[in-house]
């Protein structure tokens, strides 16, 4: 593979990464592997002692868990949005972030559906969902359209990165062997011909294209699942598009967040610039109003109306004694923050954006837990047992280990693709590079001396 | 000199103002709302409302129901208070002891606890003793309420003479050790419905602590024409509450099952449309993918 001197430049500047543990990473793997090795014994108690060890009871038979699986699933957004979208459009400023968003993706959309393995009790009977599927059944429609979504994004990820495995392969690097028959492996012998760019082309454009309905239908689905059924707070025809949006909305706050990670972590400020903040941060405070608009179009529809069950609901989200603080918090920090940083031009900064979609995404991740809970504490039939912990939902250490599992090893598995490729693409650079400066010269790349 | 010190005292200001506005945001509409509640608790400190607590007992076979209906008169208005703790004691000649708390139903403000019968304990007066208790808030005073009662059992025997259905019920006392019956007493008949229970006859004991009760034949019960039978004492001075309950087959069969409703989900197979749109839907995408692989594979042939 021939580089052109700013794909040298940007692969020159990256290797080091892909070269080199280091001790720094080694620390961080393993402070990851020891919270998921919490998660794994409170995994054994689960399964040893059932679900009793959890907080679900027969009233509130959704917590943490679910909160979690959604919010991974939302945030899997990140590399719908940016690498599909600013795909299509050919949006040049796309290139250098949307390696992350693509890892983003692939990564919260192996981990979201683990919560749900967690949450269901007989594991020992999953293959029926298999066996015996029901089409009627959302739960099936889930299954189907995040194994569909799960694969897409990964052939998507993969497409992207033949070109540059192909650089790593000719690179002659300081990696071990196995290191280098991997990038060979999977360069599927990519040296840069018309044809072999053609047949690339072609399949990143059906799959940008296809990635977007894919990602929209997936979140729909998630959301009849709380929408096909007469709760509550769930029973809405705007859960759909609110979900999605919701999604779209914290995927963009983690791609920020782990954009500044990156630039501070691998000192890549000429790459992810001040430029990429602001555009995503208008991205962000455009999807933030929208978000709001939903927000506040879904309570005073319920409001509104007064149904019994309904204002119950509204009535646990708007009291300071049960979820009001949380309610409040996921109104400001998910909404009003996110807004005001990025419409004021003085806090428009890319510090100041990422501490703002930061908070955003907690805040998103409140409002998942706030959708399940206080709807799943207020049953249409009064319940039989008014014990309070069969009555109010209280997570156990147990669910917390786990959710802290689930998140240590998103950030492991983040650590670990960036340390096998490089987190800004070298050869996205390719085409750009030859189109709008045809005299640039030419090197092939040589292990330094 | 002058202009940069006025440019450097400007710059301060609107980072000055930006903060305040931030803060105003972050602290001041939050530390409002605590304000309003603060106060709130200040003013409803200095006059507490007294809660009523009307504590019954049912006793069933396994167990004994304790039951408290929580209220109070706010703003001239009784009100159910719902959600609130109660805390359940059992008492023996030692005092009282504490077997469980229950918070008030969301709907009804009923807390209910159910004590096994077995632990059921009678004081030297042969007497079940029990306390029920709320610890008070800023709202509400704390308040506690006891029941005393004596054991007692119904027993119901279902008997089918010719066509004819009834319930033979005999009421015992069981607060010594021997059994003796309960004459003259009145006794209900229910059936079990979804809600609540549906009276059907009464009765009253005779000198042998037995009466009958005819059970209608035209009852619509289970799939299976099952009905439950429900005998009850009610409200009586010495022994509150007593339940028994029978299930017989003496009902008509009715079977939700079998009402046909077309646009049932719970169908053995899924409508037409939802087969169609599916297949449509997964063809299409799962098609596309492996066309990209397809197209991976001609990549890879290239360059062989």
């Amino acid at each position: 593979m021939k580089l052109n001197t700013y794909q040298q430049e940007i692969f020159s500047h990256q290797k080091k990464n892909i070269e080199k543990f280091g001790k720094k990473t080694w620390a961080w793997t393993i402070f990851f592997l020891l919270w998921i090795l919490v998660g794994g014994y409170a995994l054994y108690l689960q399964i040893a002692d059932g679900h009793a060890v959890t907080g679900m009871r027969d009233n509130v038979v959704w917590g943490l868990y679910i909160a979690n699986f959604i919010f991974f699933i939302g945030i899997s957004y990140a590399g719908a949005v940016i690498s599909g979208i600013l795909h299509i459009l050919k949006v040049e400023w796309r290139k250098p972030i949307i390696r992350i968003a693509e890892m983003i993706t692939v990564v919260a959309t192996i981990i979201g559906p683990v919560f749900i393995l967690l949450c269901v009790g007989r594991l020992d009977r999953l293959h029926h969902l298999f066996i015996y599927p029901r089409l009627q059944s959302p739960i099936i429609w889930d299954v189907l359209a995040i194994s569909t979504y799960f694969t897409g994004s990964v052939i998507f990820l993969y497409l992207a990165l033949i070109k540059d495995f192909a650089v790593y392969r000719d690179a002659k690097l300081n990696i071990p062997k196995w290191k280098q028959r991997l990038y060979t492996m999977l360069s599927l012998g990519y040296r840069g011909t018309a044809r072999q760019k053609k047949h690339i082309s072609v399949s990143m454009n059906l799959m940008a294209i296809m990635i977007i309905p894919l990602a929209i239908i997936v979140h729909s689905v998630l959301s009849w699942i709380f929408g096909m059924t007469l709760r509550p707070g769930w029973h809405s025809t705007i859960f759909g598009p609110y979900f999605v949006l919701a999604a779209i909305f914290s995927g963009t706050g983690v791609l920020i967040v782990a954009m500044w990670v990156y630039r501070k972590m691998y000192k890549l400020n000429s790459y992810i610039t001040d430029k990429h903040f602001i555009y995503l941060g208008y991205i962000m405070m455009v999807l933030g109003a929208a978000y709001g608009y939903f927000t506040f179009s879904e309570y005073l529809t319920d409001w509104f109306g007064s149904e019994k069950w309904d204002s119950e609901v509204l009535s646990k989200l708007f009291s300071t004694s049960e979820y009001g603080w949380w309610f409040l918090f996921a109104n400001f920090a998910g909404i009003i923050l996110p807004v005001s940083i990025v419409a004021i031009p003085k806090t428009r900064t890319p510090n100041l954006i990422t501490i703002a979609a930061f908070f955003m995404v907690i805040a998103l991740w409140v409002k998942r837990y706030l959708i399940i809970v206080p709807t799943l504490e207020s049953p249409l039939l009064p319940m039989q047992d008014t014990r309070p912990e069969f009555v109010n939902y209280s997570a156990t250490w147990v669910e917390w280990s786990l959710t802290f599992a689930g998140i240590a090893t998103f950030f492991l598995l983040f650590t670990l693709i960036s340390k096998l490729v490089t987190v800004v693409p070298v050869s996205e650079f390719a085409d750009t590079a030859t189109e709008e400066d045809t005299e640039v010269e030419e090197k092939e790349i040589v292990q330094p001396a | 000199m002058k202009k940069k010190m006025k440019q450097s005292i400007l710059h301060k200001l609107n980072k000055l103002q930006f903060t305040s506005l931030f803060v105003l945001l972050l602290f001041v509409l939050p530390a409002t709302a605590i304000s309003q509640t603060d106060s709130t608790a200040v003013a409803e400190e200095s006059s507490l409302i007294s809660p009523s607590i009307d504590f019954t007992s049912v006793q069933k076979t396994e167990a004994i129901s304790l039951k408290v209906a929580f209220s109070a008169k706010v703003n001239g208005a009784i009100t159910k208070l719902k959600g609130y703790k109660i805390e359940f004691f059992a008492g023996t000649d030692s005092g009282f002891s504490k077997i469980g708390e229950a918070l008030t139903d969301k709907t009804t403000g009923i807390a209910e606890f159910n004590y096994k019968a077995d632990l059921a304990k009678n004081a030297a007066d042969g007497k079940l003793h029990f306390k029920v208790s709320y610890e008070g808030n800023q709202k509400f005073e704390a308040a506690e309420e006891e029941l005393t009662f004596k054991r007692g059992r119904i027993e119901i025997t279902p008997v089918k003479e010719d066509s004819v259905y009834s319930v033979q019920l005999k009421l015992v006392d069981i607060s010594t050790g021997t059994e003796t019956v309960i004459p003259e007493t009145d006794l209900v008949v229910m059936i079990k419905r979804m809600f609540k229970p549906m009276k059907i006859g009464e009765g009253k004991t005779d000198e042998t602590g037995l009466a009958s009760i005819e059970v209608p034949g035209n009852l619509p019960g289970d799939e299976k024409g099952n009905i439950t039978i429900l005998a009850r004492l009610d409200e009586n001075e010495e022994y509150g509450n007593i339940e028994a309950e029978v299930t017989q087959q003496w009902g008509i069969a009715v079977s939700n099952l079998n009402i046909k409703q077309p646009r049932a989900l719970w169908s053995a197979h899924p409508p037409i449309w939802m087969l169609v749109t599916f297949i449509i839907l997964m063809t299409t995408v799962w098609g596309h993918y492996f066309f990209i692989i397809y197209e991976l594979f001609r990549l890879k042939k290239e360059h062989e």
